[in-house]
């Protein structure tokens, strides 16, 4: 067995699936520009090139240090993180945009930074290091080893996303426990187990849905002053987008219009008819898509987000390091999520929800967060060993 | 690196990515469902336009008199109004409010306090949100806002106060914030110049929303004379009136058009009207314009020539309250007389020349100008029905031309004496017209009911009228044929046709043949005198001459339908006995005997006529409320025309409950001085031709 130190695997196919969301990314909005409900005299789609070359400078950066030597600082960067997080609440610069606590602004960059999205990463390192270790621990893991793993995944987990969803931002609490249940699902605790939890979650959920549809008055009596008013609102509007057209129902019934609109081959580069929808530069993004490119073009770019987690999730089988493996699965489960989440409010598959479309919605910070994602996956590629005799 | 603990990994993740490939799946299917299934429907969807048509108003048709001379103008007013699209943020709104305020003046009264905070707010927004304290900035953005307007200082406004400009554009603001989404809101309607209206015209392509439209406004040249008959027409507020509804839907009215509610305006509406302008625009799903098209050219209603000689009806009306102030000056307990009614028209054609109706006020001492009483208000008129009473005769068969009575009082019992003004003697028919006997028309009412008694000679016996009933109905009959007792047929939406007294009796029989028991209208009095001028055509009296295409000047253009003469009925007696009573009518006025002689036997124009007054009670009620009679008075009448042998104009006049003997015939007086005054406009006319106050040549008089 030879080790062969000097190769460095690059993944030409990965970052060029990136390079082409990334030109996707730039193309929508230069399009989307002049659509906008908001009269932003930021040009977003030269911003958005901006943030690809920080952001790739970030992914570079990312591969410097072999993705091993962050199991040695993954208690520090969750613990960074948190605080950040839990600092929105207290530490000077932060700000509340859009009814949300969720951003920094730096003094003098006009930049903000939204430091859920890098609780993300940190969370998905962090749970990755523990799992690994817990492994490496026990070489015959019993039931009560699993169900221990479980309860130190919960304990670093659920700070992070009470915190999160606390702002509201309920849809990168989400992201998280997506991350999380991704590693859960391959961390090989028991069967039995996931089912049991698996189970347990569906009759939580049910019991929500169940109370909601049952005691609609209960629920707005009681629960809309709390973080789940803004869910149910959003749900309304997702059962009877028509009922609700003046409010929440507006933007999903715009977004149909234009997507559907889109038909089979598009309207072609540039050609926007339907206007007025919120926040198409980030959320509705995939709109402009599917307007001006049709099912062909936007079904390509949902294979292209397909071939992406293929592509990582290939990274993840053929890494020989459990640790590698679980940081690309974080990551699959970070982009599955959001892409399914954020294509699938689109077509009214799933409730609306603010979360944006990795790569191509406009937003400095998810960006970068994602480009560390990346960042993270090339460079357990890069570090893949290949042993000569290995088949 | 053992082996075991890492077996489970590539399984585990081959079903992740197999979940992973089902949610994507998923996800297509869905895409697919939007796109392609339901694709076309939101095509559909996003190319539904919608059309809105409105109809922009043309100008109604003007009306003239009978020479051209315009006497109701319409005057235009200009509106500016904003019909805001769906979603406009209020930073728009400001925005067109100062575009605006460079090209219009508004009052500043209505803006309020709060809208200067606001204006400032807007202005100076983070100053004002820095005023929150840290608790404030806790609530939610409505109340924040509260908050910071509460905290706007009257040092802030001061500015504010003191910029007029500043202060039109939040009067301006207010008026666009209170404007529903697409529909048109009036910014400014009042005292707009024309100057104001074309630049906001020009401008209209920066100022989203704003239109700049036209009404118009009637005028009345004239003012108070002759404005009772042309009418009036609803606003905008009322619409069409509501018991006529359906009728104005079911021919393209839209509910709040502007309809004539009244007398000429209301009858000649269709033609008055014009035809709307419609204009269909096309706006997209966002409430955008894309496309606005002229479907139908408008029309500008047809202007109406009127019968009329305003002129003549000037000084008609001039004439009424001269000879009325006169006498009731004169006689100050005249108490009940209040009005003076005149009809002049052509009887040989029915045109209406002057119709005046003035009423005098006893406690404000001023006349009033309510002409529609000529037509709406009904009196007994005394004697001067008598020419149909001998005609009624002569064609029943009862008396014949030259026949004669002997006039003295008539006394039939259970009936109270009934006379003529004095014992006349020996009269014939001539002369009974002449000298207006009233025995002599109890003798062929009599006759016609069957009872040929020589009352001379029989005192206080009863009546051998078999049937008063029936008597009454024929005598009606005869003169219903000439528009006494029956619609004149004017081209008004309506007209009185007079009360009709029942139960008759031989007395009351006898009342009816002198004019002292049904009641008529002026108008209705000047028919049966022209129908007897004329030589027994009872002809439609018309207000309206004649509808004319409309021009956009101010003179007529061409005729566009001629309104002819229409003869409603031929009256079925002998001609020798419409003459007969036409030589009794000129006696009247120019024979030593004639009841008028004293006032017409001088005037050139070979008048002739028929005087008449009526006995007439007023009741009013007392102090304890009961109906009681407070009066006697007389209707004092005159019905006539000239010239005798070719007359060009026919007319009645009705000066209703004028104190006993203290009337010093002012129907007489009035009658004759119409009279001079038409036939003085027409020499003078000949010499110097028509005097028409506006400038157009005219051709189309006749």
């Amino acid at each position: 067995m030879q080790k062969d130190h000097k190769r460095f695997n690059i993944d030409y196919i990965l970052i060029s699936i990136i390079i082409i969301l990334a030109i996707i990314s730039v193309l929508s909005l230069y399009t989307v520009q002049d659509y906008l409900t908001t009269n932003s005299p930021v040009l977003f789609y030269k911003q958005q090139i901006k943030w690809y070359i920080i952001g790739a400078i970030v992914t570079a950066s990312v591969l410097i240090l072999d993705y091993d030597r962050f199991r040695a600082i993954a208690w520090y960067l969750y613990g960074f993180g948190l605080l950040f997080v839990a600092g929105l609440y207290f530490l000077p610069f932060s700000i509340e945009l859009g009814g949300a606590r969720g951003w920094y602004q730096i003094p003098g960059l006009g930049v903000t930074v939204q430091p859920a999205e890098f609780m993300k990463i940190f969370l998905l390192i962090a749970v990755a290091h523990l799992i690994t270790s817990h492994n490496e621990k026990r070489k015959e893991p019993r039931f009560v080893d699993d169900v221990w793993l479980l309860a130190k995944i919960a304990m670093l987990t659920i700070p992070a996303v009470i915190l999160v969803a606390m702002q509201p931002d309920l849809g990168s609490a989400v992201v998280m426990l997506c991350i999380v249940g991704f590693l859960i699902l391959v961390s090989g605790i028991r069967w039995r187990i996931l089912l049991a939890i698996a189970g347990i979650v569906a009759a939580i959920i049910g019991a929500f849905v169940g109370i909601y549809l049952l005691f609609p008055d209960f629920v707005h009596d009681y629960l809309n002053d709390t973080v789940f008013g803004h869910v149910f609102t959003r749900l309304e509007a997702w059962f009877d987008p028509q009922q609700n057209a003046e409010q929440s129902g507006y933007q999903i019934n715009k977004t149909l219009l234009a997507i559907g609109s889109g038909q089979l081959l598009g309207k072609g580069f540039m050609n926007i008819e339907v206007l007025g929808i919120p926040v198409r530069e980030t959320d509705m993004i995939f709109s402009v898509i599917a307007e001006q490119a049709g099912f062909i073009g936007s079904s390509l770019v949902i294979t292209l987000y397909f071939l992406l987690i293929y592509r990582i999730i290939h990274t993840a089988l053929s890494c020989k390091d459990p640790f590698g493996s679980y940081l690309c699965t974080g990551v699959v489960g970070m982009i599955t999520y959001q892409v399914i989440q954020n294509v699938g409010m689109s077509i009214k598959l799933l409730p609306i929800s603010g979360l944006s479309l990795p790569f191509i919605s406009y937003g400095g910070s998810s960006l970068i967060a994602y480009m560390i994602a990346i960042g993270l996956v090339l460079n357990v590629k890069s570090r893949i060993r290949t042993y000569m005799f290995d088949d | 690196m053992p082996k075991k603990s890492k077996t489970h990994l590539p399984l585990r993740l081959n079903i992740l990515f197999f979940l992973i490939f089902i949610m994507f799946a998923f996800l297509i299917v869905q895409l697919g469902i939007v796109q392609i299934l339901h694709g076309e429907a939101a095509q559909k969807e996003i190319e539904r336009t919608e059309d809105t048509t409105t109809a922009n108003p043309v100008p109604r048709g003007k009306m003239y008199d009978r020479y051209g001379r315009l006497l109701v103008d319409n005057k235009p007013l200009y509106s500016i109004t904003y019909t805001p699209p769906k979603n406009v943020q209020p930073s728009e709104k400001l925005d067109l409010a100062e575009k605006l305020a460079q090209y219009i003046d508004k009052n500043t009264d209505k803006v309020t306090e709060w809208d200067k905070k606001d204006y400032w707010v807007m202005q100076n927004r983070e100053e004002a949100y820095s005023r929150l304290t840290p608790e404030e900035q806790e609530l939610s953005s409505k109340e924040q806002y509260y908050a910071v307007i509460e905290k706007v200082t009257d040092e802030d406004i001061k500015e504010i106060n003191e910029n007029k400009q500043v202060l039109e554009i939040l009067a301006i603001k207010r008026e666009l914030d209170q404007a529903p989404a697409l529909t048109p809101h009036i910014i400014k309607n009042q005292n707009i110049s024309e100057k104001e209206y074309a630049v906001v015209a020009e401008h209209l392509s920066e100022l989203p929303g704003i239109n700049v439209s036209t009404d118009w406004e009637r005028e009345k040249v004239y003012g108070e004379t002759f404005a009772n008959f042309i009418g009036g027409i609803s606003d905008h507020g009322d619409g069409i009136p509501r018991e006529k509804v359906d009728y104005y839907l079911s021919r393209q009215y839209s509910r709040n058009d502007r309809v004539g509610e009244s007398f000429l305006e209301e009858e000649y509406e269709t033609v008055l009207k014009g035809q709307k302008e419609l204009i269909e625009h096309v706006t997209d799903q966002s409430g955008k314009l894309i496309d606005s098209e002229v479907v139908r050219e408008g029309k500008q209603g047809k202007s109406l020539k009127l019968t009329v000689d305003i002129e003549l009806q000037e000084k008609v009306d001039k004439i009424i309250r001269e000879e009325m102030k006169k006498i009731i000056d004169k006689y100050p307990r005249n108490k009940y007389l209040k009005d003076g009614l005149v009809v002049m028209s052509d009887p040989k054609t029915g045109e209406i020349l002057a119709i005046s109706g003035q009423r005098y006020d006893h406690e404000k001492h001023e006349f009033t100008d309510q002409s529609y009483r000529v037509v709406y208000d009904a009196h007994r008129p005394g004697s001067a029905v008598k020419g149909a009473t001998v005609l009624a005769g002569y064609d029943s068969g009862v008396i014949n031309i030259g026949s004669s009575f002997y006039d003295a009082p008539i006394k039939i019992s259970q009936t109270p004496e009934k006379s003529s003004y004095i014992t006349l003697g020996h009269v014939n028919d001539l002369e009974a017209i002449a000298k207006s006997s009233n025995v002599y028309m109890f003798y062929v009412a009599l006759r016609m009911g069957g009872d040929y008694t020589n009352y001379r000679y029989a005192q206080n016996v009863p009546s051998k009228v078999k049937d008063s009933d029936k008597t009454l109905l024929e005598l009606r009959n005869y003169f219903k044929q000439f528009g006494l007792g029956v619609e004149t047929g004017v081209d008004l939406p309506y007209e009185a046709t007079g009360y009709k007294g029942d139960s008759p009796n031989p007395g009351l029989l006898m009342d009816y043949a002198i004019g002292q028991y049904d009641t008529f209208t002026a108008l209705q009095l000047n028919q049966y005198v022209s129908t007897i001028a004329n030589g027994g055509y009872r002809i439609q009296p018309h207000l309206v001459k004649g509808i004319y295409n409309s021009s956009s000047d101010n003179g007529l253009n061409s005729l566009y339908k001629s309104i002819e003469p229409k003869v409603l009925n031929q009256i079925e007696m002998d001609e020798k006995y419409i003459n007969r009573v036409q030589e009794g009518f000129r006696r009247v006025f120019q024979h030593p005997n004639g009841t008028a002689d004293h006032v017409f036997n001088s005037k050139s124009y070979n008048p002739a006529g028929k005087t008449g007054t009526a006995q007439n009670e007023i009741y009013a009620p007392n102090a304890k409320g009961e109906i009681e009679k407070v009066a006697d008075v007389e209707n004092l009448t005159l019905v006539g025309y000239a010239p005798y042998d070719d007359p060009e104009v026919a007319f009645s006049v009705i000066v209703p409950n004028v104190g006993l003997e203290s009337g010093d015939g002012i129907n007489l007086q009035i009658g004759s001085r119409i009279l001079d005054a038409y036939f003085d406009l027409k020499e003078e006319r000949q010499k110097n031709g028509i005097s028409i106050n506006n400038e157009q040549e005219n051709n189309e008089n006749d």
